[in-house]
């Protein structure tokens, strides 16, 4: 992790808020994706080769995610934002593997933080019974602005947490050129298995998993004749 | 603007108070609010049992929730009684829930993502990152319109119009594509990062991503893809310190 100027910092945790809010609250247009994030928070610290290498990694991650009814995620958009900013400065194939061992956690922590906003909201709505059984609109309206607040929020204190524990580790872990390439094939290998679960899970046994199957020959020809 | 759009607007934000009680209830309160507002003057008892109800227990995809909200808004105006509209409610959670998951979740999103991985590891980087963003919410937004609309125009008759619409045809095609965009993008991005580490550094890759597929195939879902990342880098750490 390079040393971030204040600015660049107060704009990643900015960055962290919006795609917490995004990824559930408002307006789920997928900035939260990691691609998306790890672009984005790689350009605002000024590296954004970095960003989009850390992003697609935790985004084959986010591929093992389905997020139907009230089941139980991790976080990736916050998670995101630390990771790239951890990687940013340095070649990424020795800052990759820390970055998304940080970003893992976080994300971890924010599905952890998304299940505790959720919690506070049944809390206020419980609250405001009486007034929801009145049919007052107004109360609606406080509730629905007190759970946009709250999300918010917990994506920028994640983002302000992770990214101050980052700091910490950079200074505190010294790798050896092995060990980070090391971390880095690790992250990579990782990610790759769980995006493959994800899909096999999601293709179930019909003409999806065909045209998995297929889509993978394929890409394994290009991959290995490019 | 009109109470319809200002509804259109209010649905992007509604599982902005997602709990484990209402799920969506109140966020679908918050954007019936405006479609409700001429029922204030017309029949102000109405109304308040309208708002109430409007806020109750719901749960669907939130790309589909403009179907229920429309229908429902209608069905007061209709001046159909509460309980059979709380009922209607309750029908549409499953199925607006399930055509909506396979349609974005499990369909349109991988889809896209798995395009979008395919472009950046071509080289389109900025491009790769923008077409996904406009051609995902041009689809999600073109939705919502529609969801709305049919809703609006459909009331209690919903069910049939949900059946059918274009829904179920392009849940049958997007499926598919999901399958071959994300069987494409994996080995693409795989040689993107391996292939500056040599024979040895990728087959070791590799040799991780297959004990992660078998890991979870035997010990998921208490073994997530996120564990076992962290516990092959605690290991690899410690292997490390030990000099191994």
């Amino acid at each position: 992790m390079s040393e971030l100027a204040p600015l660049s910092i107060a704009l990643l945790v900015l960055w962290g808020g919006i795609v917490a809010l995004d990824l559930v609250s408002v307006p789920q247009a997928m900035l939260s994706r990691p691609l998306v994030v790890g672009m984005v928070a790689g350009w605002l610290v000024g590296d954004p080769e970095a960003g989009l290498r850390v992003g697609a990694v935790m985004e084959l991650f986010a591929l093992d995610v389905l997020p139907i009814g009230a089941v139980r995620y991790p976080d990736y958009g916050p998670a995101t934002v630390v990771a790239a900013g951890l990687a940013a400065g340095a070649p990424w194939e020795l800052g990759l593997g820390l970055a998304v061992g940080v970003g893992l956690v976080v994300a971890a922590l924010g599905g952890w933080s998304l299940r505790l906003v959720r919690r506070m909201n049944a809390r206020a709505i419980q609250r405001r019974a009486a007034a929801l059984a009145a049919g007052e609109s107004g109360a609606i309206r406080l509730l629905q602005y007190g759970g946009l607040f709250r999300d918010a929020a917990r994506g920028i204190v994640l983002t302000g947490l992770g990214l101050l524990v980052a700091w910490a580790l950079v200074r505190w872990l010294r790798l050896d050129r092995p060990t980070a390439v090391g971390l880095t094939l690790v992250a990579v290998g990782t990610g790759l298995a769980a995006a493959v679960n994800g899909a096999v899970r999601s293709a179930g046994r019909g003409a999806r998993l065909r045209w998995l199957a297929a889509g993978a020959a394929v890409g394994t020809l290009l991959a290995v004749f490019r | 603007m009109t109470g319809r759009w200002r509804a259109l607007l209010r649905l992007f934000a509604v599982q902005g108070t997602w709990n484990y009680e209402r799920m969506l209830g109140v966020g679908m309160g918050y954007a019936a609010e405006p479609l409700l507002e001429d029922l204030k003057t017309v029949d102000p008892v109405r109304h308040g049992e309208a708002v109430v109800r409007s806020a109750e227990f719901f749960n669907c995809n939130p790309n589909l929730a403009g179907l229920a909200l429309g229908a429902t808004a209608r069905a007061e105006y209709e001046d159909v009684p509460g309980p059979q509209i709380a009922r209607l409610r309750t029908a549409l959670c499953s199925p607006l829930g399930s055509l909506g998951d396979d349609l974005f979740w499990a369909g349109l999103v991988p889809a896209l993502v798995g395009l979008a991985l395919i472009a950046v590891v071509f080289g389109a980087g900025w491009w790769a990152i923008l077409g996904f963003l406009v051609l995902y919410n041009a689809i999600r937004v073109g939705t919502a319109v529609w969801a709305l609309k049919a809703g609006l125009d459909a009331g209690m008759r919903v069910g049939s119009a949900i059946s059918a619409s274009w829904i179920p045809r392009a849940i049958a095609r997007i499926g598919p594509l999901a399958g071959a965009g994300i069987g494409l993008a994996v080995p693409l991005v795989a040689g993107w990062y391996l292939r500056g580490f040599g024979w040895s550094g990728g087959s070791g890759a590799l040799a991780i991503a297959a004990a992660g597929l078998a890991v979870a195939r035997w010990f998921g879902p208490s073994l997530t893809g996120v564990r076992f990342a962290l516990l092959s880098m605690v290991l690899l750490l410690l292997f490390r310190r030990m000099g191994l």
